[in-house]
């Protein structure tokens, strides 16, 4: 199936209210348009001029479908009209003189293909585009936004909105980002064999971190910002899709279905937040889990004899999805699961967790002797809430009121402090 | 094909005393090893012998420190010139340069100007 009919078959279908309408043609724009720009990359050599394009292309066709029907090839259309778009913008650019091209960057060929490339040639150029917005060259916060922009297809003020900056900084980082691409020439191309699978870790966990944002958010007021989930499940199903033989796009697909399909059991009627312990798993998303739990099967198989990572974090989330209560949670499993992690990732926060699994399964005392040796979390909130909910346990109320004050004093979004605070 | 500095940036050292033949030596090494993509480049004496030179507004008066624009810990010792395809290959040959484990190598293209 190609992309084109592919992001067809996604828009427009039962959308009955004028809203859901408008939202899907604005979805089936921006993905259209992201396989569109990956092209029109490759072809002009200048993702700026690039972007311009198909943003011009985009609100045409958010002008004109609504009016005239949505074109039986919306791919071909975008990338007609984006593709002419470029050519007069590279016409323009020509026309303004060498002074000028020095500052915007080289001009490439004015005569662009027209014929419409093979299904695996847009991938191909996908793949392309996602090793460029993730280059290990751009830093953490940048390849965030570029990846919201470029490869989710959000506006600038979209990013900047879902990044909670103003839309002057946002525009000035990806200007300043797109204008590093281009001089100092970050390459266009899927890397070399041997360094493939340390940029392949970075595009995985660019792709995390703007999930890990949207779900438990480090600002604002909000415990969750379900457009960054969405737009982070949307680039990791388009990895997955990318490189479906691969362990860890494999991995982090399970792991954002997983962690996502717990979203409405997360916060109460007053948006405050509710404990794994305490939700109702009637909320969770069958849906969500049950195509998540054969991709951990599928990832474990991908990756036999030492698992990845997200592989083994997707296999966690899969024993919590999977478990009918939090006490019928099979504990020693993830004990054991968290012990295959540390081999690979012996962070403090992995360790933090596999403590609060050791406590389930072990018992509160055997928890807070794994909590307390794990150094370098002193300015992490949930490791002071952990270690006074064990206290709490063994019947240690002093110490307990004690490491709750020293959580409380630490920031946090304002969701986790209400629910520290109750 | 673009040209990108690589900028050396290390301990401040006298590149000429015996002491440094050793790095010198890799040095020559990495020269022979990238000449293929090498259209430049300096060792450089430290930055006791540096003069920072300022001039109050154009045509005025010349101003002269003793010493380099900057004091740092590591200091400019050195660059070249390299003609890559892109920044992947930039840095590869990049990190091969000593000054990459003995201190820091900016890489930054080099803007060419239209004739």
């Amino acid at each position: 199936m190609s992309a084109a009919t592919g992001a067809g078959a996604s828009s427009g279908a039962g959308a009955t209210d004028p809203e859901d309408a408008a939202r899907a043609l604005a979805d089936l724009v921006r993905t259209a348009g992201r396989d569109v720009l990956a092209t029109l990359a490759r072809w002009t050599g200048n993702l700026a001029l690039a972007e311009d394009a198909v943003q011009d292309a985009g609100l045409r066709a958010l002008q004109t479908w609504p009016r005239d029907g949505i074109p039986d090839n919306p791919v071909a259309w975008l990338r007609t009209t984006a593709r002419r778009r470029a050519v007069d913008l590279i016409r323009r650019e020509a026309a303004r003189g060498a002074k000028e091209a020095l500052a915007t960057g080289p001009v490439f060929a004015a005569d662009l293909p027209e014929d419409e490339p093979d299904p695996d040639v847009v991938d191909d150029d996908l793949l392309r585009l996602v090793f460029t917005c993730c280059h290990p060259s751009l830093a953490r916060e940048t390849r965030v936004a570029l990846a919201l922009r470029t490869l989710c297809g959000l506006s600038v003020e979209e990013v900047a909105r879902a990044l909670l900056v103003s839309e002057a900084t946002m525009a000035k980082r990806l200007t300043r980002a797109r204008q590093k691409i281009r001089l100092a020439g970050i390459p266009y191309r899927v890397p070399s064999a041997d360094d493939l699978p340390e940029r392949w870790d970075t595009v995985l966990a660019t792709t995390y971190l703007l999930f890990n944002e949207g779900y438990a958010a480090t600002a604002g007021l909000e415990l969750t910002r379900p457009e960054l989930v969405a737009n982070a499940l949307r680039l990791s199903r388009l990895l997955h899709r990318l490189r479906p033989q691969d362990a860890g796009a494999t991995g982090l697909l399970a792991l954002i279905l997983l962690q996502d399909s717990r979203r409405a059991a997360r916060t109460d009627a007053q948006g405050a937040a509710v404990l794994l312990a305490d939700q109702d798993r009637t909320l969770w998303d069958a849906r969500a889990v049950a195509e998540a739990v054969p991709l951990v099967g599928e990832g474990l198989r991908l990756s036999p004899g030492h698992p990845d990572p997200y592989v083994v974090q997707a296999a966690i989330a899969a024993c919590h999805a999977l478990a009918p209560t939090w006490q019928e949670t099979d504990w020693s499993a993830i004990e054991s699961w968290y012990e295959v992690l540390l081999r690979v990732d012996s962070g403090p926060v992995v360790r933090l967790n596999h403590a609060v699994a050791v406590a389930e399964a072990r018992g509160p005392a055997a928890g807070l002797a794994l909590v307390d040796a794990v150094v370098g979390l002193q300015d992490y909130p949930l490791w002071h809430a952990t270690r006074a909910a064990l206290l709490r346990r063994l019947d240690r109320p002093a110490e307990a009121a004690a490491a709750e004050a020293r959580a409380r004093a630490l920031p946090l979004n304002a969701v986790q402090r209400d629910l520290l605070e109750r | 094909m673009t040209q990108y500095a690589a900028l050396i940036y290390s301990a401040d050292v006298d590149w000429t005393l015996p002491e440094y033949a050793d790095v010198t030596k890799e040095y020559a090494a990495f020269a022979e090893a990238a000449g293929a993509v090498i259209r430049g480049g300096a060792a450089l004496y430290p930055t006791s012998t540096a003069t920072s030179v300022r001039v109050e507004g154009k045509g005025g008066k010349i101003l002269t420190t003793d010493g380099p624009y900057a004091e740092t810990k590591e200091a400019l010792t050195g660059f070249y010139l390299l003609e890559c395809a892109d920044l992947d290959e930039a840095v590869r040959v990049a990190a091969t340069i000593p000054g990459a484990w003995d201190g820091v190598v900016e890489v930054r293209p080099v803007i060419e100007f239209p004739m």
